[in-house]
């Protein structure tokens, strides 16, 4: 029949394109043996490289231990902020453990487990650029990584600004540090444990951080895909095991420092 | 005195970007001749309004941003249910982006075979396929290596923009240094530059030589 | 198959931001060109110069313009110039990689088309009275840009597609930046980016289509 090769055709190419529905992603990773995180190697001290560029820090770490609790080998996928969700969904990683704000937009797209960690945001300047509290950011050339919640609280309040100041947006961390060292910009809103870090790796003698940024505490989550929920459980159960056996808070000052880890209770709520 | 960072296992480092960098490039290249040999005899024998479907294809891989192509291809195999590693998908859009150059550089170079010269073969009863592959394929080679040589350094280069899809190439290992090393942005980048230079240099100069010695025999 | 939901409605209500984009885009794009072919004519007359200094520029030049990939040369113009206290917005160090860029294959490009007007007619235009000056831009010049033309138009739908790579130096109102930045709210990356796919398209085709009309004015006899 003239048919048949076309059928053939067609029903290999629906062979070719159709993954086995069976096991969930959960199943997957544990069949395969490896754990494929992604992370930000431009954030220290929660993502960085070594002296021998291995990927180093406190979500390095965080996705080690959840290799090992699920007993496969993890494998770092480095991903810039704006990529770690496009990662996720283009199947490049399994689990994302990059400092992700849970924001109710990027729910829509993926499935975030409970708090892992906690920022608040300062402001990180050039010692040169006469910039001592938030409010002296009106006016003044700033930037961020696009995307990112501290970026979008920026802009939403050089809006209601209205001055003539000026939004940047980058694709990496590093960027955003590079210009305001070199001078493309004046300022940036960053999270505080990754400001000071910066200030103190003496990589750079221009910066300096002046006062909190009022924006509300930014929670970060573990994600996965928002279908997943077999995987988006035991992640939830995993970072709750973080922190009771004491692990979260042996992270925090093996990477950030001495005194209590940030408290992850989200005051008069449920999670 | 010049003081830096960079040490080498930093350099060692570079030198597996640009291993990268040049195994896309082999494929891109392979793959791509080899479509764009096919695409563009298509398009050079067949009559015009029969490959104008294929010719508006192959339009858009030239007249829309790589970087473009290559976001769209890496969202969209994803869509598609399908698993691809940043490295296959960059192997896979940058040979079909040269097959489209490649296909012109082959109509380019069949067309100019002057056709009296081809009607002279046949007539001393040669066969189609004799003619492509003793007259034709010799005659446009002329003109098509020094052009292909150009794509070959082109593609290389545009191998610079699978670093926006996760692929650790020379460009892309030369950012992860200074994002460690962050005082010495331009040292590092020339380290860069100049290894890109070392490897094209040398294939231009080539290309340019080959081009003098076609021209000097017509 | 799909097991993806398309959202084209939110893709499409941003389109007047993304021609907005367009315009940026085609407007560092001709800027671009306009400069590149400036400064590519002053390196093409470099390069048959015998002062060792105006080659040398020439042939530095052409050879680190051609032979380094766009990205690099425009990541050179922003982070490395402002290592060295240059100080770049966005906008300029896009604009400076690709004339960059620009300049170094026209002037290869003019270097061709220069050789391809006759000796003779120089040496005609100076017995009429014309001086080195005039002879050059009044007589070869033209003639070259119609040996040229073709080339030339190829380049500048190669400026077209560089200027997608200004997002990487934190551009964020050309056409690739605006779809950039609509992505990493949404995280709809297929739908923006295609809409930008086919705007590029269709900036190229309307270039094109200038340029041959163009040629079609200037240059019939």
């Amino acid at each position: 029949m003239k048919w048949t090769p076309l059928v053939a055709t067609a029903a290999f190419l629906t062979m070719l394109t159709v993954p086995p529905a069976f096991a969930d992603k959960l199943d997957d990773i544990i069949a395969s043996g490896v754990l494929r995180c992604a992370v930000v190697l431009d954030f220290p001290p929660m993502g960085s490289r070594d002296t021998s560029n291995n990927p180093i820090g406190f979500d390095v770490d965080t996705c080690n231990d959840l290799a090992k609790a699920l007993g496969v080998t993890p494998e770092y996928v480095e991903t810039p902020f704006p990529d770690r969700i496009p990662a996720l969904v283009s199947g490049r990683a399994d689990v994302g453990v990059a400092s992700t704000s849970d924001t109710l937009e990027r729910a829509k797209t993926i499935g975030f487990s409970i708090p892992y960690f906690a920022f608040t945001n300062v402001v990180l300047t050039r010692t040169d650029a006469g910039i001592e509290t938030y409010d002296d950011l009106k006016g003044k050339k700033l930037g961020s990584v696009a995307g990112t919640f501290e970026a979008i609280l920026l802009e939403d309040d050089m809006k209601t600004w209205g001055s003539s100041s000026t939004f940047q947006g980058f694709q990496a961390q590093a960027d955003v540090f590079q210009a305001l060292s070199q001078g493309q910009i004046d300022a940036t809103v960053v999270t505080s444990t990754v400001a000071f870090a910066t200030v103190n790796s003496g990589n750079f003698t221009n910066l300096k951080v002046s006062g909190d940024a009022p924006y509300p505490v930014d929670y970060v989550s573990l994600i996965g895909l928002r279908q997943e929920y077999g995987l988006l459980n035991y992640l939830n159960l995993f970072v709750n095991h973080q922190i009771r056996s004491g692990r979260y808070q042996e992270l925090y000052n093996k990477w950030v420092g001495e005194g209590a880890a940030p408290n992850l209770l989200i005051p008069g709520s449920y999670y | 005195m010049f003081h830096t960072a960079v040490s080498a296992n930093d350099l060692w480092f570079l030198a597996q970007g640009a291993g990268w960098t040049l195994l896309i490039t082999l494929i891109a290249m392979v793959g791509g001749t080899v479509l764009g040999v096919v695409f563009g005899v298509t398009r050079a024998v067949l009559p015009g309004w029969t490959t104008l479907p294929l010719g508006f294809l192959l339009d858009i891989f030239r007249s829309v941003p790589l970087l473009i192509q290559l976001i769209l291809a890496n969202s969209f195999i994803p869509i598609l249910g399908l698993r691809a590693t940043p490295f296959a998908v960059s192997c896979v859009v940058l040979a079909l982006y040269t097959s489209a150059y490649c296909a012109e550089i082959v109509r380019g170079g069949v067309l100019a075979v002057p056709q009296t010269t081809r009607r002279a073969a046949r007539s001393l009863g040669l066969t189609w396929w004799q003619d492509m592959t003793e007259i034709v394929y010799p005659m446009a080679l002329r003109v098509m290596l020094p052009s292909w040589i150009g794509l070959t350094l082109g593609v290389m280069k545009d191998t610079a923009l699978v670093g926006w899809i996760g692929v650790i190439e020379l460009l892309k290992s030369s950012q992860i240094l200074i994002t460690r090393m962050q005082n010495e942005p331009l040292f590092i980048l020339m380290i860069a530059g100049l290894i890109y230079f070392l490897i094209s240099f040398p294939i231009s100069r080539l290309g340019a030589r080959l081009e003098r010695r076609f021209r000097e025999n017509d | 198959m799909f097991n993806y939901t398309f959202h084209w409605r939110p893709a499409l209500n941003a389109l007047p931001q993304m021609l907005q984009g367009a315009l940026v885009t085609l407007q560092i794009a001709v800027l671009s060109m306009v400069i590149g072919i400036a400064v590519g004519v002053v390196l093409s007359v470099f390069s048959s110069s015998r002062n060792k200094l105006l080659y040398g520029i020439y042939a530095t030049w052409v050879e680190v313009a051609r032979n380094t990939p766009a990205l690099f040369q425009i990541y050179m113009a922003y982070f490395g110039l402002g290592q060295l206290g240059i100080r770049l917005d966005s906008f300029l160090a896009l604009l400076v990689g690709i004339t960059f860029n620009n300049a170094g294959y026209l002037a290869e490009t003019f270097r061709g088309g220069l050789r391809a007007v006759p000796q003779t007619q120089t040496r005609a235009a100076r017995s009429l009275g014309f001086n080195a000056y005039e002879a050059f831009t009044l007589i070869v010049l033209p003639q070259m840009f119609r040996a040229v033309f073709h080339p030339m138009t190829n380049q500048m739908v190669w400026a077209i597609l560089m200027t997608s790579l200004g997002v990487v130096v934190g551009l964020n109102s050309d056409l690739t930046g605006v779809t950039q930045d609509l992505n990493v709210r949404t995280f709809r990356t297929f739908e923006y980016f295609a809409i930008a796919a086919v705007l590029y398209y269709l900036i190229a085709k309307v270039v094109t289509l200038g340029a041959r009309l163009i040629a079609w004015r200037l240059f019939r006899y």
